[in-house]
């Protein structure tokens, strides 16, 4: 047990001392966190700035009434958020927008309105704007747009209806706020909200577990290139070697969850003490406390599922390049719940989703993305949780077995085939 | 040496076990091991006393590594058993042993004095007590200067030196060293010798394997002689010697000695640039020879002495079969 924990404490604090670590550690919390200042900063700055549109309006009906709906957006001060110039139509409107084209270009008004005499041709209505990634503004405009259309709709029509009451009824049924909800009685707001966040977590998951487990690769060919290996094993068994060294990695791993996971519960905290905005709420349910914890056993299981496949790649190469070839099937294993993820976020509940998050080496990034979209029933996930540990010991065993053989051997590569006959033997 | 001296304490704390015998440090029992087709080590038998220095001996490809490394349980032998301080292998064992493997390595990456630590806590150390140990020796090598830098930044003599420390931190009761001197300039191979010699004197038995006769002669008082798996010769030196040496002369001379090779009585004959050494058959007398010779060339010198571990060697697995002779080392062995 000394001796293990001596192989751990080395591999650990010689990882953590390195530079690359940290960088490596802090990028993605920085990522995160820069996203939401971002947001933030953009919620809280962008809003104050008047933005003047120009209305040509070949009708002449609607470009008061839309000027009307405009005014009652209003910056804090009381001022109107889109002050509205609207420009004579003259003689052929089109000609007139043409002319006032140049103004957007130039910034002297921010977006130009362009009605023509048809109101119903779908065609009718005109935007001409530099920002077109202003997605606030384009809704306003159109909502706005959209009650002036129908008051003048309704004014022409036989109909005696109540211009107000219609306008009422109209808008309730275009605000178009209950989305289609995935899962039922999930919080999720609509998939976009569980797939961006669920496919951010998978990546994660991925480069955590392919990052550390090729860790071990490339630290056991270093040993054995610098023939340090036989120098250790003169001192303690391979199985000891082994298990230190995946401890000491995992633990540098955990190290590393542990980072992000407290950042994300301190940004989380922060967010909800200093925002308020309605919009967050939803990305904040991603990182509540439980996803995290599951985030984190996921990762531990993950990590030592292959990790001992990894091992067994860097006892049976002596060189990286050798080891880049014979890692690839595992790279796959770990990509392909990655192509899943957007079939799997809308269809937590498959037979397919259930079947793949039931096979351990599948189970870490699957299982994880079904609990965070939609929690499966429990028995599956303890029968996961069983399966995998089964898996982990099996791996193990057939690691040290493979790792005391190949630790020593030098020149040629074994073959797949020899390598699985170790394993077993 | 100036500078402080090591603290180093010979067979501190025997082993605690059954039946354990206290005068062999290593016995050998019909020992067997095969890489796929070839055999490596084939019904090898040997003991090494305790407190001795030990030479195992042999070509290149003789099995002497193969050999270290079950000793070491780093490969295990098909059949046969291997006694170590009178028990078999164990977590406990290893750490009464010392080991510097033919192929060096340490962590280049690693700083000189963490890396002793970590060496010498995988023996059983506790951290702190390894730091304590390295320091004395680090001295006394003359790498005290060192021991922040990265083992990468020093030089080869220098890691030679390191490499050193790393096998005798634990205090070793047994150190086995597979060719020592390979590879080390003259004046490591003078410090490392005397050191040797120093901790042998201290009580700690001394394994090492080599293909240069001189090293052994000068160090060893114990040898194994292998060939293509097999013990060709063990036993002590002393005894050794005395059994091929009784009738071996040198000759010095001027002039032609071609008629050497009709002189009844020479078994054999090494010939160097400016002498001759002669094995003398059983029952022939030197005298009769140096009667002989001096009639025919001017004799420089004539010396009847023991013959060279050099010559026994070649007598026994064949001639030029000391040198590097570029047979290809079996590296997976």
């Amino acid at each position: 047990m000394h001796k293990i924990l001596m192989v751990l404490r080395r591999e650990y604090f010689e990882s953590v001392k390195k530079k690359a670590f940290w960088i490596g550690t802090l990028i993605f919390p920085i990522f995160i966190v820069g996203i939401f200042a971002i947001q933030i900063l953009a919620s809280v700055v962008s809003p104050d700035v008047q933005k003047q549109i120009g209305v040509i309006d070949a009708t002449g009906e609607i470009a008061q009434p839309l000027a009307d709906k405009l005014a009652e957006n209003k910056l804090k001060d009381e001022s109107a958020r889109f002050p509205v110039e609207i420009i004579d139509a003259g003689v052929d409107f089109e000609e007139t927008r043409l002319a006032n084209v140049g103004r957007v270009e130039s910034g002297d008004i921010y977006g130009l309105v362009t009605i023509g005499p048809d109101v119903d041709d779908k065609k009718n209505f005109r935007l001409d704007w530099r920002n077109i990634g202003d997605q606030a503004t384009e809704n306003a405009l159109e909502s706005a747009l959209q009650d002036a259309v129908v008051g003048v709709r309704v004014d022409r029509s036989d109909l005696d209806l109540d211009p107000v009451k219609l306008r009422e009824l109209t808008r309730w049924a275009s605000l178009n706020t209950y989305q289609v909800t995935k899962g039922g009685e999930t919080k999720e707001k609509g998939f976009e909200d569980a797939f961006i966040p669920t496919m951010i977590f998978v990546m994660m998951l991925y480069f955590l577990i392919y990052f550390h487990g090729y860790a071990m690769t490339r630290g056991i060919i270093q040993e054995k290139t610098s023939r340090v290996m036989e120098v250790l094993l003169g001192s303690i068994s391979p199985n000891e070697l082994m298990a230190g060294k995946i401890l000491g990695i995992g633990l540098v791993g955990l190290t590393q969850v542990s980072i992000y996971l407290i950042t994300g519960w301190v940004a989380r905290t922060a967010a909800n003490f200093w925002v308020n905005v309605g919009e967050m709420d939803r990305f904040l349910d991603t990182i509540a406390p439980a996803k995290l914890l599951a985030f984190g056993v996921f990762y531990l299981f993950g990590y030592f599922i292959f990790v001992s496949i990894f091992a067994i790649v860097g006892a049976a190469c002596n060189s990286d390049q050798e080891a880049q070839q014979l890692q690839l099937p595992i790279v796959g294993c770990l990509m392909l719940p990655m192509m899943t993820t957007f079939y799997f976020v809308a269809n937590p509940d498959s037979l397919a989703a259930t079947v793949l998050s039931l096979i351990p080496i599948f189970t870490p990034m699957v299982m994880f993305m079904r609990i965070s979209v939609l929690t499966p029933p429990l028995w599956q996930i303890g029968l996961s949780l069983l399966l995998m540990s089964g898996t982990v010991y099996l791996f193990f065993r057939g690691a040290a077995k493979v790792f005391r053989i190949g630790t020593l051997m030098y020149g040629k590569r074994p073959t797949v085939r020899e390598i699985w006959r170790w394993a077993w033997s | 040496m100036p500078g402080p001296q090591p603290t180093y304490y010979a067979a501190v704390a025997p082993l605690v076990g059954e039946e354990h015998d206290m005068d062999t440090a290593i016995a050998l029992t019909d020992v067997r091991k095969t890489f796929g087709t070839h055999t490596a080590v084939d019904a090898l038998s040997f003991e090494i006393p305790r407190g001795t220095v030990f030479g195992l001996l042999g070509r290149n490809g003789a099995g002497k590594s193969t050999t270290i490394r079950m000793i070491m349980d780093i490969i295990r032998p098909d059949t046969g058993s291997i006694e170590i301080l009178g028990r078999q292998m164990d977590g406990a064992v290893k750490d009464r042993l010392g080991y510097l493997p033919e192929e060096r390595g340490l962590y280049p990456k690693m700083k000189v004095l963490d890396m002793l630590e970590f060496f010498g806590s995988v023996k059983g150390l506790k951290p702190a007590e390894a730091r304590r140990r390295a320091l004395p020796w680090l001295e006394r090598l003359e790498l005290a200067d060192w021991k922040d830098k990265k083992v990468e930044d020093l030089s080869k003599g220098m890691q030679q030196k390191a490499q050193f420390i790393t096998t005798v931190l634990n205090e070793p009761d047994v150190l086995i060293l597979d060719e020592p001197f390979s590879g080390m300039d003259p004046v490591n191979q003078e410090i490392f010798r005397d050191l040797l010699l120093e901790i042998n004197a201290r009580g700690t038995t001394l394994i090492f394997s080599t293909h240069v006769m001189e090293s052994a002669e000068r160090l060893c008082n114990q040898i194994a002689l292998i060939d293509a798996g097999h013990a060709v010769l063990s036993g002590s030196l002393a005894s050794i010697k005395e059994k091929f040496g009784s009738n071996t002369v040198q000759l010095e001379f001027d002039g032609d000695g071609a008629f050497l090779e009709s002189i009844p009585g020479i078994e054999n004959m090494h010939r160097s640039k400016r002498y001759v050494e002669i094995n003398m058959t059983e029952g022939h007398d030197p005298q009769r020879l140096l009667e002989i010779v001096t009639g025919r060339v001017q004799v420089r010198r004539f010396q009847v002495m023991e013959p060279t571990l050099h010559n026994i060697f070649i007598d026994q697995v064949g001639p030029g079969s000391d040198q590097e002779t570029g047979a290809a080392e079996r590296t997976n062995a």
